[in-house]
């Protein structure tokens, strides 16, 4: 392990990679800064340019993208009091409030070291946990294979707003999707005879389009509604380090509580730096001997919010790399940028991909050292850009989409897939369907296909997926996760019955 | 008369893509002597779960008047009014992909950018036209640029 790992150090720290390391951390920073913009957005704009480059390169870019991304929400929160990332909500409570009361370095700072701690202890977390998930999954089999990713995607339509139904609906066409051209028996299907269509639909090119546009259009339309009445505070900004350290080092136990959160949160399907976002704020107010300084601006706060939607970034990659399935939206497309890259998430990646394994671990912890040495020198920069309108970067992005499409096979058909499927997603979106199923569908599909179906070409009898205990323990926790999700949507029904 | 709602517009819309593709799916080559399970079943599997899940979400809005979207009735000008940006914006998107191999990369996105700047800012000051004009062109250039030979992908 020892020996992947420097050499992936070695293959991260060359002059060409740590320069693309810093590119992303700040195009992250500044994805995250930007209300509206969100870690995804950056992921999907950068992308493109991964595509000459080799895996490691591709990936660290990639990966940097994530850690400035999940940092970059407090600068807009501390500056601007409206969260850059929905990630970064409860980093307003108290940022906002410091920075109004003439210390918005420190806000800053104390936000910065926290989203360090945070992510270095999430990449502790993911070097433990990954390869110890790895080796129970090289157990699996197809039937437990399948099993598990309709539990993911049971789990993560559960846990889509309350709405049940339609983030199974939304799964289920996400798969639906995937099945068209040809297939394992190289029979085409929903080709409606048009040769363009026998190969299918490439992953990229439906996710962009169902997530990209119907967030832009969502950003459109929130520009009339909008008119923030909040004071903005970009005054010269000096950063106080010696009160930072003292900040911090007051917090120890809040600090890794949080990082906790948020790395465990992270690794479960569904759930992401927004819920790891709030659950650990709660927890620091509720474990605070001082519960009702929380709101106005305290360091614990701040800490508590940074920590966990940081340490989200280590968490959230070990069910990716080490079962191949990844548990929100930004690692849903972080899986279909190694899968262009030649890459399968799963256990036998560890195996078969050590050096890359050790690249991602190399780049988090080198984008976390970046990052810091970023926001610390450029923080007023980021805090000028955040406030770039919409109406000139909606244009720009989709602009970017289309060529990022376009240039994954060199092949205009793909931009008609964006702009279909971005149609497609902007209705479904409008009919509060909730996308993050429909996209986790369209990655997982054809894995879930082939598992399916080479476990009932071993043994044709569907009654084995119940029969074997951990298929059929899945199984059973997929319809847990059902029932459980029918119930809090009858208590939220409930609940607004009993407000009306 | 039940009125559409939301959730009956796309239930209904999702009972005629299952029926569209449920047709369809028996085109698909059946399974050989070898073969269990043919290539339809998965997507006929899939088919029937969509179609069970929309019709539960069409009875639910038509029993549960609670969860049915309360409507304002507008007309038809009055949501091309509210929407009107949002659709001309894809409208601009699918003109740019229809002249993009035509009018090649360059010029294509320039003009796409121009005017959806135009759409988004306006163009009632000199300074939102500077502005328009000179994020259009670098961006396009700068992207264009980097593509060409940074990354030595061809655009169209």
């Amino acid at each position: 392990m020892a020996d992947f790992f420097l050499h992936a150090f070695a293959l991260v720290s060359s002059p060409s990679v740590l320069l693309l390391i810093l590119i992303g951390v700040l195009f992250g920073i500044i994805g995250g800064s930007v209300p509206g913009f969100t870690v995804t957005m950056a992921i999907l704009v950068v992308f493109p340019f991964t595509f000459a480059m080799d895996p490691v390169s591709g990936v660290s870019l990639m990966v940097s993208v994530f850690v400035g991304g999940y940092s970059g929400g407090i600068v807009s929160g501390v500056m601007l009091g409206i969260p850059g990332t929905p990630s970064s909500i409860t980093t307003v409570y108290d940022g906002y409030p410091m920075a109004l009361r003439g210390e918005p370095g420190r806000a800053l700072g104390i936000g910065v070291a926290a989203s360090f701690i945070g992510t270095v202890i999430s990449v502790a977390v993911l070097v433990f946990f990954g390869p110890l998930l790895a080796s129970f999954s090289m157990n699996f089999r197809p039937w437990e294979i399948s099993a598990l990713i309709i539990f993911a995607l049971t789990l993560v339509a559960g846990l889509s707003n309350g709405a049940l139904l339609k983030g199974m609906l939304a799964a289920a066409l996400g798969l639906l999707i995937t099945t068209v051209g040809y297939d394992r028996n190289s029979n085409l299907r929903f080709d409606f005879d048009l040769p363009v269509m026998s190969s299918g639909f490439e992953i990229l090119p439906v996710m962009i389009g169902i997530f990209a546009f119907s967030q832009l259009m969502d950003n459109i339309e929130k520009l009339r509604e909008e008119k923030t009445a909040r004071q903005e505070v970009i005054p010269d900004i000096s950063i106080p380090y010696g009160r930072i350290i003292r900040d911090i080092a007051s917090q120890k136990v809040n600090t890794v509580r949080s990082s906790l959160i948020g790395s465990l949160i992270g690794a479960l399907p569904g759930t992401g730096g927004t819920v790891a976002n709030f659950i650990s704020y709660d927890q620091a107010k509720k474990f605070s001997r001082h519960p009702e300084r929380f709101g106005t601006g305290i360091p614990g706060g701040i800490i508590a919010s940074e920590a966990s939607n940081s340490a989200v970034a280590g968490g959230a990659f070990v069910p990716t790399l080490a079962l191949g399935i990844p548990g929100d939206l930004p690692m849903a497309i972080m899986m279909g940028v190694l899968i262009l890259h030649g890459i399968t998430p799963g256990p036998l990646m560890f195996e078969q991909n050590p050096v890359l394994v050790g690249a991602i671990y190399a780049s988090l912890l080198v984008g976390a050292v970046v990052m810091v040495l970023c926001q610390l020198l450029l923080v007023r920069w980021f805090a000028r850009i955040a406030l770039i309108p919409q109406q000139i970067l909606v244009p720009a992005v989709l602009m970017l989409c289309a060529i990022g499409a376009y240039a994954l096979n060199n092949n205009l058909f793909d931009i008609w897939v964006l702009f279909g499927f971005g149609i497609v997603g902007y209705l479904l979106w409008k009919a509060e369907v909730p996308l993050t199923p429909l996209i986790l569908g369209v990655v997982l599909g054809n894995n879930l296909e082939q598992q399916l179906f080479r476990a009932l070409d071993l043994d044709d009898s569907w009654l084995t997926f119940l029969t074997r205990p951990l298929s059929a323990t899945f199984l059973v926790l997929a319809v847990i996760s059902v029932i459980v999700s029918l119930y809090q949507n009858r208590r939220i029904q409930q609940k607004m019955a009993i407000n009306q | 008369m039940p009125t559409i709602t939301k959730d009956r517009a796309l239930a209904l819309a999702m009972l005629i893509m299952v029926a569209i593709l449920y047709v369809e799916s028996g085109n698909i080559r059946p399974p050989t002597s070898w073969q269990t399970y043919g290539s339809a079943m998965f997507p006929q599997i899939l088919l029937g779960v969509i179609a069970i899940l929309s019709v539960l979400i069409l009875l639910r809005s038509l029993f549960n008047s609670k969860s049915s979207q309360a409507h304002e009735r507008r007309t038809a000008m009055q949501w091309l009014k509210k929407n009107g940006v949002v659709l001309t914006l894809f409208a601009l998107f699918g003109l740019y992909a229809l002249v993009l191999p035509v009018l090649g990369y360059l010029v294509s996105t320039m003009a796409f950018m121009v005017a959806s700047l135009a759409l988004l800012l306006g163009v009632d000051t000199r300074r939102k036209w500077i502005i328009n004009l000179g994020v259009s062109v670098t961006l396009a250039s700068l992207i264009y640029v980097t593509f060409h030979f940074g990354l030595n992908i061809w655009l169209p």
